[in-house]
Order: C-alpha cells, then structure tokens, then sequence
C-alpha cells in the first residue's frame, strides 16, 4: 500500500511542487499578516518569538491535518472508484492498509516542516531551537495521537461518505483555532478566558502543539501546571488514541458492512 | 409543424434562439444547485471559513501586539503600520473579516470553476458536453452563475456571522459604495475563472494547482494587510490584479481608509477598465485552448 501511495505521488509530480510552494505561501502570508502590527524598528527578539510561535505551531498543524486528511481521503477514493469492497476481501491486515496510506505523506510531511523552519529563520532572522530531540519525541507522540484520530475520520468516511470531508475540514480549522496553532494560548486567552479554559483544555492537541513549542522555544508551558504534565497527557495520547481510533473504526466498518453499505458512494 | 420546423432548420444544424441560450443558462445553473443542495456541509464550511481564516492574523496581531509590552494596543499599532496618506484604521478585526470575506469570493468563483472542468473531465462528460448544439459560453454561464450565487452566500453569512462573533459593525459608512465595488469586481472574476478554467483543462492536475493558486492569490490579495507592506515589484503586480483592487475598494470604502488607486474614482475607474478586458481576455483564452485541446488529444483525455 505505501509502494503504491509513493508510486501514486510520483505520476503527479505538480502535485508535489504545489504543495511545497502552498507551504511557503501560508507562512510568508502570515508573517506579512505579523508584520502588519509590528512597529518600526521593534526588538528583533519579539519578531523571532513571534515567527516560532507560528512556525512550531505550523508544523504540528501540518502533521494533524495531512494525517487527517489522507487517511479519510483515501478511503473516499478507494469508495469512488468502487475498490474498497474489493479490499476488504483481501487478506491483508485491515491495520497496516490504514496506516500505510499515511506513510508517505508523513515523511513528505516531515521534509515540508522542516523547511518550514528553515524558512522562517531566514526571515526572521534566526529562530529558538532547543531541546530537539525532545521536541521530536513529543512528535514522535504527536502523530501517533494524530493516528487515532484520524483512524476514526476513516470510520466516519465509510458512514457519512462525501459529507466526512467537510467534517476534516471543519476539524481541522477547528483545532487551527482553539490549539492555538498560530499564536500563543494567551491571544485566546485574551479573546475570552472561556475559550482556553473551556475548550483548548480539554483538547489533547493543544497539549502537543503548547508541548512542542514550549520545548523548542524553552519557555514554560502555557496550559497545563507543568511541562512534566503536558508531556505526560502527550504520551498519553500518542498510546491511548490508535488504540481507540482503531476500535471505533473497526466498530464502523462492522456497521457498514452488516448494513452492506461499505462499497456504496 | 414542430417536425416542419426542424426540417427548415436542417435537423439540429440549426442556431438556438435567445430562448433556448436562456434555458441552457437555467438548466445549468439549475443542476449545480440540485447538486450542492445535496452537500449541505460545503455551504456552512463556505459561509465559516473566512471567520476562521480572519481570526488567525486578529490572534496573531494580539500577540504581536503583546510582545511589544507597555500594554500597547493591537489597534493602534496596525493604525500606525499600515497608514497611508495619512488614513488608517483601528479595526484590524473588520479590516480582516473583510479581506477574508472578499477572498472567500475570490477562491470560490475560481475553485468552482476550475473544479466543474475537472469533474466533466474525470466523469467523461465534458467530450459530451461539446457534442451539444449550443455554444460554451452559454453553459459557462450557466455555471458562472451558480459559482456567484453560492460565493454570495458564503461572503453574506461570513459578514454576518463574523460581525457578530468579532463585535465590528460593517455597516458604519460605505458599503454601498463597497457593494458597487463588489459587483464590478465580479466581472473580471469572471474572465478569470474562464482562464482558470482553461489552463485547468490544459494541465489536469486540478486539486494541487487550485490550492497553490488560491494562496498565490491571498498573498497577492493583501488579505491581511496592505500591498504597500509587500516589495516594490510585488506591489506593481498586485496593483494590476483585479482581486487586489477589489478587496482595497471594499475595504476602503467601509473603513474610511485610502484606496490603492488614491480615490474611490481611480480604483473605480480601474476596476471598470478591466471589468471591460479581463472577460473578453479570459473567454478568449477559453476558447483557443480547447480549440487547441480538440486539435490534438481532445477534451477527454484525463
């Protein structure tokens, strides 16, 4: 399955190149977006601050929303074309079908951030960059947590069909927003104390993107009473969420295929 | 008689009428509709996301703003930042609900456009379609229109919603003016997504291109700030864009700020010019490129 997704990528190498240029088009607008507030001859400090807290947030938000979006996006295709049924009948394990279909993305994924990074030190000016390997553990974490969420949008495909797209989308701006993927959580907490305290704390996301930006910029986390705790909600979400992904996911494709709607599109 | 007719006008060789061109322009128009009403989750994700999409640089500009210390006001250092002939605003949130807003316009007539190319291609219609007696510009129309609609929606709901959740009053001053500005932006829109839609035939790879262009497009725009923030160069090219133009005559006419073209007169003055050219331009190069397309592979290749 990764073969063929790898071998699928390289016949659209546009494809490819777009999403490179995407990347750095966002960025370069957003920072544009900051210069706008950023006063004359300001601190050069605040506007590397600035630009890694963007940055750091960007890229775990490339990673949830790639691990998202292919894996639903597949499955849909599969159902499109009418394979899925055919898939299914195969018997190769229903688990590494899932997970290979992200397997390419991710290491493009990886590349793209760290690009990213690059790009934005340029800029900038130089961006704070401790702790890396830590950073990359809670990654690491990160994605796998992404994994199980995204295991369930698989499920959801296979139920809601078209309408499931719109729900990754939804998602995905959703947690752009309350994971505070671009800013820091005090610019929503400024907006409405509510906001941070009602919904970005009960979101295990937020946790991955407040973790891996704090370890990357070295400052104290800003959700929860210590980096010791976010890291350890992290780890927890990196095991917990494939195991409960996959469970809701197989319960989903059980219904589908009870009711005999799986090849239906 | 109706056999008569037909036999007159050569059994099918004959030019469709006003009335026919009008029903073509209905039943197109009518069948995208039929579909996206099935879809009911694209309007609402349409209609939210220049919401979501303009609350990231307003968050951005709080932090921003929070990184200066003294407890300075995001307001006034976007006032301060982005003044221009002495006029400037203190509504970052309106100015970019509005930019987002007019984006969301923007992306959609040329998404769908370049999209519904794409799906005839991939379902094989689109080989059909040019089997049908009645000229493309005719169905183009058709789904101009439908695109129009569905973009008016989403910019309709966005301001609403958007004003209500950022606490901005859009209706202060201007918006007819804005409204005016808004509507003759539509046509070179138009041309646009007839050369979008052309060069989407052409190349295939539908998807990666939209989105590519979509941010190429923003970045351009000056969704989230003035082009005077951008280089020179830039600056030259986003002036001559009609987008650009559109979204700094909406924007300017409600917030009271200075217009790219130094008037509402000027910018006007420019949008008409290429509400005049970039239609014609666009419908051109739809029709050599598929003249071109049907030279060689025809439009079915996919």
């Amino acid at each position: 399955m990764s073969k063929k997704k790898i071998l699928e990528f390289s016949r659209y190498p546009i494809a490819f190149v777009a999403l490179f240029v995407q990347i750095f088009l966002i960025i370069a607008m957003f920072l544009y977006a900051s210069l706008a507030f950023t006063p004359q001859g300001s601190d050069p400090t605040a506007g590397r601050q600035v630009g890694a807290q963007i940055v750091y947030g960007f890229v775990i938000g490339l990673f949830l929303s790639f691990t998202l979006w292919d894996i639903g996006f597949s499955i849909r295709e599969e159902q499109t074309r009418g394979t899925l049924e055919s898939l299914y009948l195969s018997p190769a394990s229903k688990f590494a079908s899932l997970l290979a279909r992200v397997f390419a993305i991710l290491i493009w994924v990886g590349a793209l951030a760290v690009f990213a990074i690059l790009f934005v030190g340029a800029v900038v000016g130089g961006l704070p960059l401790q702790n890396a390997g830590l950073a990359l553990v809670v990654l690491v974490f990160s994605v796998s947590g992404f994994l199980g969420i995204a295991f369930i949008f698989a499920g959801v495909t296979i139920k809601l069909k078209e309408t499931a797209q719109f729900l990754v989308s939804f998602l995905q701006f959703f947690f752009m927003i309350f994971s505070a993927q671009f800013f820091p959580f005090s610019a929503l907490r400024q907006a409405s104390p509510l906001i941070v305290d009602g919904v970005s704390r009960w979101l295990p996301v937020s946790y991955s993107v407040d973790v891996f930006r704090s370890v990357l910029i070295g400052q104290t986390p800003e959700l929860g009473p210590s980096m010791e705790v976010e890291l350890l909600i992290v780890v927890l979400f990196g095991i917990l969420s494939p195991i409960v992904g996959y469970w809701t996911y197989n319960r989903l494709e059980r219904g589908a295929r009870t009711a005999g709607t799986l090849g239906e599109y | 008689m109706a056999a008569q007719v037909a036999a007159s006008r050569g059994f099918g060789l004959g030019r469709p009428g006003w009335r026919a061109k009008r029903e073509v322009v209905r039943t197109v128009f009518l069948a995208r509709i039929k579909i996206i009403t099935r879809y009911k989750g694209a309007i609402l994700m349409e209609a939210l996301l220049p919401i979501v999409f303009a609350a990231m640089p307003v968050l951005l500009g709080i932090t921003v703003a929070a990184q200066q210390g003294g407890g300075a006001d995001p307001g006034d250092l976007f006032c301060a930042k982005t003044k221009i002939n002495n006029l400037c605003t203190t509504n970052f949130k309106l100015y970019m609900l509005l930019g987002a807003a007019t984006f969301t316009v923007v992306s959609l007539m040329l998404w769908l456009i370049g999209y519904w190319v794409r799906r005839e291609q991939e379902t094989g219609t689109l080989e059909s379609l040019y089997l049908a007696p009645v000229r493309r510009i005719w169905v183009l129309a058709g789904v101009t229109s439908y695109a129009f609609l569905r973009a008016m929606i989403a910019f309709v709901i966005a301001i609403a919603l958007g004003s209500l959740l950022f606490q901005v009053n859009p209706f202060n001053s201007g918006m007819g003016l804005a409204i005016v500005f808004l509507a003759i932006g539509f046509l070179p829109l138009w041309g646009l997504a007839f050369m979008f839609g052309a060069f989407i035939m052409k190349i295939k790879e539908a998807d990666s291109v939209i989105q590519v262009l979509q941010w190429i497009l923003a970045f351009l725009m000056g969704v989230f700030y003035p082009i005077t923030l951008l280089p020179g160069y830039m600056q030259a090219v986003a002036g001559t864009f009609p987008p650009t133009v559109m979204t700094d005559g909406v924007r300017a006419s409600i917030l009271n700020i200075s217009f790219i073209y130094q008037s509402a007169y000027g910018s006007l003055a420019v949008l008409c010019a290429m509400a005049l050219v970039v239609p014609l331009l666009g419908y051109q190069v739809f029709e050599v490129t598929e003249r071109r397309l049907r030279r060689k592979e025809g439009v079915g290749h996919y």
